[in-house]
């Protein structure tokens, strides 16, 4: 893990002091070096957390050999020891890092060096000829890489946090856009950003820069691979070895690094498979991390270390009180650049803080959920889905009963019937700000488009013919996965210096996991099938058959009992409510419902809430947004 | 304008639309030129054109229109008057949704039933085929494929089904587009674009549009624009894609053009891109191909039938905009390559090629069973 920081501008550069400040800011990416590189027009800057070639020869702001390119590099090129041989059969490299593998593989291959690498990276190379700054994000986006193009100038960062203080020019305003979707959402898809001038480079992009402009190119689509159904022909033992070699080499892959290597292990199927692969690779007692909680209902220990004893690994385990994730606030709103309201950031910056003390490295099994089905409502939406047929006048008087009923699931029934398609029915239930739209400024929800409309454009390129579920899985891992969970691991670990590596999301195992069909994926309501077939090949059924549990936490009970205070606070500071466009009484109300057990609105109120901190804790800086919304009255 | 003669035989038509736009419109409208050509009385009951203007055809003095303007429940009882009657040597159902219907009246006589034919044409075949759909296609005598991806569909569904007895049926270029003169076109058109033909309705993303704008706004070529004619409820949501693509200003939506007009932009067009992922058959690519536009489709159902990747046209993976994005720079940058897909595709839609309207005159006389020269 390292942090990137760079600006192109034809007019004038900031001062040194500035982006030296900027960098800084990138200090948790990189704690181990900082280096910079400037010529008249372009400002680089790297942080480093040294991980493959810890020499001086792995430094950045690098140059290629012909010193026409300089690159600065933030992640892992897990195949460029099999890139080497073909770019300089001769073998004369400066060093081993990957950084001078790939600046060698932009020379040689220019944007088509995409096609060749395999790992986690966002990068960016100047041209010192062509003065073009190229920038990509990889595949997947497990590396995050945000970008503005504002009055001139292009920077890129990181953070954007840290691009901000380069490109805010004494404030950003906040993107109602964004404001709408992440109440909606929790979280903030790519394109956008929190702040107006701020992007996000979507996964699988590029990005080229120069004096006439910027172009964004899509590099990888694999929304639209069609499932191979002559696998459905094939002997189910077959596909389960053919799955478990490919998750084994993504894994051997991963586990490239000059630092000690673990791995996250919670005793779900996900990171059981990844360990019992970095131990089929030949590590032989792998160092395995997991929280455990003495609250019964949140505690995976036990779970894991089971799965610990039988994979034969170096298990190390801390169990907290639930509450003392609470200690975690302060870092969780430090670290988020954007509002972020995924309360399972705190279970995951708790178990990087432990495996931190151990390793600079971990690996974990994100991804897998996505690609294989591992949600519970998958079987669900295809359930739901044969409603979508019906008339539109059965299904809103249907609605209209099934909301009368006092039940949370008769109305969350009759909300799925009001949805007009399978993306629509997705939105619906993946949306944790239901009933976000009375908080909002009526000029907001006027001017901004839903988070649906986004989902909706990335539909537009799904293989046709898909069941409802594979459309689920495919928005979640082009959508949820890179810009919620990815973004989460990513946030957390970095907040630690730790580097985590996800081998379910190397890209020959998410292109095959589009062409596996939906029989393997979900079947009778069991999910995950063909994943917890190839666990099953190194643990008892009832490590691999049991309750998905997650990284849960008691948010309603926190709101009600030791986060009351700060939550009143926090909404009853008017000052602080007025920067936003938020109806103050509504929230109010929201607040009330939740105190007093009327209605369970913890994901939208806890949303709100981090909106809040995010606003308040940014208020000295900077970059603080401006908002340029009236008060609502 | 054709006579015919006193022993011509005479077909009902069953059909949901003639007089607009549209794919199975313009199918039911080549079909009623070739059959009149062919001296064939031609009666037709449309449900959804008005009476109006499908009372009456100029060209064609042995065909009569009748159009119910939507009204279904007249339109049944006309259609069950009809066949009750029983004076047609053959009836063509235009649409499976009509099928049962017609099936269910002509059981009610089964000693003096016309032969029937069904003409399957796509989406509303591909699935959803039950028991009472597979009873009815087992009393069609014969069933028309407009593609062989439709004809396996159905094949898939209905096993059962004599497979001889299901014919491919491609459509053809309407014999008037030879016609049509071109015009001078009356709104100014940019130096360089890519065109699309098709509607644009909410229900209709299947026909990519929304990528083809993704991939237009990465070509590096900034001076290139994206036509797109057609109307429909999905305009906003495509033009808020062009938005979010930074493109707005150079795709343009176009809406009531003539065919004259339309003419014009299949010539001038760099390429024509429908990259769709359930078309039935697509017979805009044939327009497209005879007037010269190279054709970039979706390996996809009908469309195969036409467009082979590398041949008379490029073929690529429905939804991958990269794809979409590298087959027009292929058409751009390849001279060669460009001339040899034009070349090719034009050469389907003209003297002996499969999808002339020559050919499709020559595959109605086959299943109405007339001779070719009663076609003058």
């Amino acid at each position: 893990m390292c942090g990137i920081l760079g600006l192109f501008t034809l007019g004038v550069q900031p001062p040194a002091e500035t982006f030296a400040a900027a960098l800084e800011r990138l200090k948790l990416r990189g704690p181990d070096d900082s280096g910079t590189w400037r010529d008249e027009c372009v400002l680089l800057g790297h942080r480093r957390l040294a991980i493959v070639d810890l020499s001086a020869t792995g430094r950045q702001p690098m140059e290629s050999s012909d010193r026409r390119y300089v690159i600065v590099f933030n992640g892992e090129i897990y195949n460029h020891g099999e890139l080497r041989p073909r770019l300089n059969p001769r073998g004369a490299w400066r060093g081993t890092s990957d950084t001078e593998t790939l600046i060698e593989a932009y020379r040689a291959w220019g944007v088509d060096c995409l096609s060749h690498i395999n790992g986690m990276f966002a990068f960016a190379i100047w041209d010192r000829i062509e003065r073009t700054l190229f920038v990509a994000r990889d595949r997947m986006g497990v590396k995050p890489l945000y970008y503005s193009d504002r009055n001139g100038s292009f920077g890129f960062g990181s953070r954007p946090g840290a691009l901000s203080m380069l490109v805010g020019d004494g404030g950003l305003e906040i993107n109602p856009e964004a404001l709408r979707v992440y109440l909606e959402l929790g979280y903030i898809p790519a394109p956008l950003s929190f702040h107006r001038d701020i992007h996000k480079l979507p996964a699988g992009h590029y990005l080229l820069a120069n004096a006439r402009g910027i172009r964004r190119v899509r590099y990888w689509d694999y929304r639209s691979i069609k499932p191979d159904l002559a696998m459905n022909s094939r002997p189910e033992g077959d596909l389960v070895e053919e799955l478990d070699a490919l998750i084994r080499d993504a894994v051997k892959a991963r586990l490239m690094s000059d630092v000690p290597l673990g791995a996250f292990l919670s005793g779900g199927v996900d990171s059981a498979l990844v360990v019992a692969a970095m131990k089929g690779a030949g590590v032989g007692h792998p160092k395995t991390f997991t929280i455990g909680f003495t609250e019964e209902a949140y505690n995976e220990g036990p779970a894991a270390a089971k799965a610990a004893r039988y994979l034969g690994v170096d298990h190390i385990h801390e169990t907290l009180d639930v509450n003392s994730l609470l200690d975690l606030l302060p870092a969780y709103i430090q670290e988020f650049d954007e509002p972020f309201a995924d309360s399972s950031a705190f279970p995951t910056m708790a178990v990087a803080r432990l495996a931190r003390r151990h390793v600079t490295v971990a690996l974990s099994g994100d991804g897998a959920d996505e690609l294989f089905g591992g949600y519970h409502y998958y079987p669900l939406i295809d359930r739901l889905a044969p409603m979508l047929g019906w008339r539109a006048g059965t299904r809103r008087s249907a609605g209209r009963l099934f909301n009368s009923l006092p039940w949370h699931r008769t109305k969350l029934l009759a909300g799925a019937l009001q949805c007009s398609d399978v993306v629509g029915l997705f939105h619906f239930l993946r949306s944790v700000g239901k009933d976000y739209a009375p908080l909002v400024n009526p000029d907001v929800l006027q001017t901004t488009a839903t988070s649906e409309s986004w989902f909706a454009q990335f539909a537009t390129g799904l293989a046709v013919d898909l069941s409802a579920s594979e459309n689920a899985m495919r928005l979640d891992a082009g959508l949820t996965l890179p810009d919620l969970f990815l973004q989460k691991v990513d946030i957390a670990t970095m907040a630690y210096s730790l580097e985590a590596r996800c081998p379910m999301t190397d890209y020959r195992l998410v292109e095959w996991s589009m062409r596996l069909p939906i029989q393997y994926k979900v079947r009778h309501g069991e999910t995950k099938y063909l994943l917890k077939k190839v666990l099953s090949k190194y643990l008892p059924a009832d490590c691999v058959y049991r309750p998905k549990m997650g990284f849960a936490v008691p948010l309603a009970q926190w709101l009600r009992g030791p986060l009351r205070a700060w939550a009143e606070e926090l909404i009853h500071d008017d000052a602080l409510m007025s920067r936003l466009p938020l109806d103050k009484a509504r929230v109010r109300d929201l607040l009330r419902q939740q105190l007093e057990g009327d209605r369970e609105s913890h994901p939208l109120l806890w949303s709100v809430l981090m909106l809040l901190c995010f606003v308040q804790n940014h208020a000295e800086r900077r970059a603080m947004p401006v908002m340029a919304y009236r008060e609502v009255a | 304008m054709t006579e015919s003669p006193q022993n011509a035989p005479r077909v009902l038509f069953l059909f949901t639309e003639v007089f607009a736009h549209g794919g199975i419109q313009r199918f039911n409208q080549t079909i009623l030129d070739a059959a009149t050509r062919l001296g064939i009385h031609c009666r037709v009951l449309s449900l959804n054109d008005s009476t109006a203007p499908a009372a009456s055809h100029p060209e064609h003095r042995n065909l009569s229109v009748v159009g119910f303007s939507g009204n279904r429940r007249r339109y049944a009882l006309a259609v069950a008057a009809e066949l009750l009657q029983g004076r047609y040597d053959r009836v063509l159902i235009g649409h499976v949704n009509f099928l049962l219907l017609a099936i269910a009246v002509l059981v009610l006589r089964p000693f003096s039933r016309a032969p029937t034919m069904l003409v399957a044409h796509g989406i509303e075949v591909w699935s959803g085929i039950g028991w009472a759909r597979r009873y009815a296609l087992s009393r069609v005598d014969r069933i028309l494929c407009v593609s062989h991806y439709t004809r396996r569909r159905i094949l898939e569904q209905a096993p059962a089904l004599a497979p001889d007895r299901l014919v491919i049926f491609p459509n053809a270029l309407a014999s008037s587009w030879g016609r049509v003169a071109t015009v001078p076109f009356a709104r100014s058109l940019p130096a360089h674009f890519i065109l699309s033909v098709t509607r644009l309705d909410r229900g209709d993303r299947y026909k990519g549009i929304a990528t083809v704008i993704e991939a237009f706004g990465m070509l590096a070529d900034d001076s290139m624009h994206y036509c797109i004619v057609g109307h429909g409820s999905d305009l906003p949501f495509l033009r808020l894609v062009a938005e979010r693509c930074g493109v707005r200003d150079r795709v343009h939506f176009m809406h009531g053009i003539s065919d004259s007009e339309l003419i014009a932009l299949y010539q001038k067009c760099a390429a024509f891109v429908l990259p769709s992922g359930k078309e039935g058959f697509g017979i805009v690519f044939l327009e497209a191909m005879f007037f010269g536009a190279p054709v970039i489709a979706a390996e996809e159902k009908g469309a195969l039938d036409v467009v082979r990747d590398g041949e008379t046209g490029l073929s690529v993976r429905f939804g991958d905009t990269v794809a979409i994005k590298g087959a027009i720079e292929r058409i751009q940058s390849d001279g060669d390559l460009r001339e040899r897909v034009r070349a090719n595709g034009r050469s389907l839609v003209v003297e002996d090629g499969p999808f002339t309207f020559t050919g499709f005159t020559r595959r109605c006389a086959e299943v109405f069973e007339v001779g070719e020269a009663a076609a003058g």
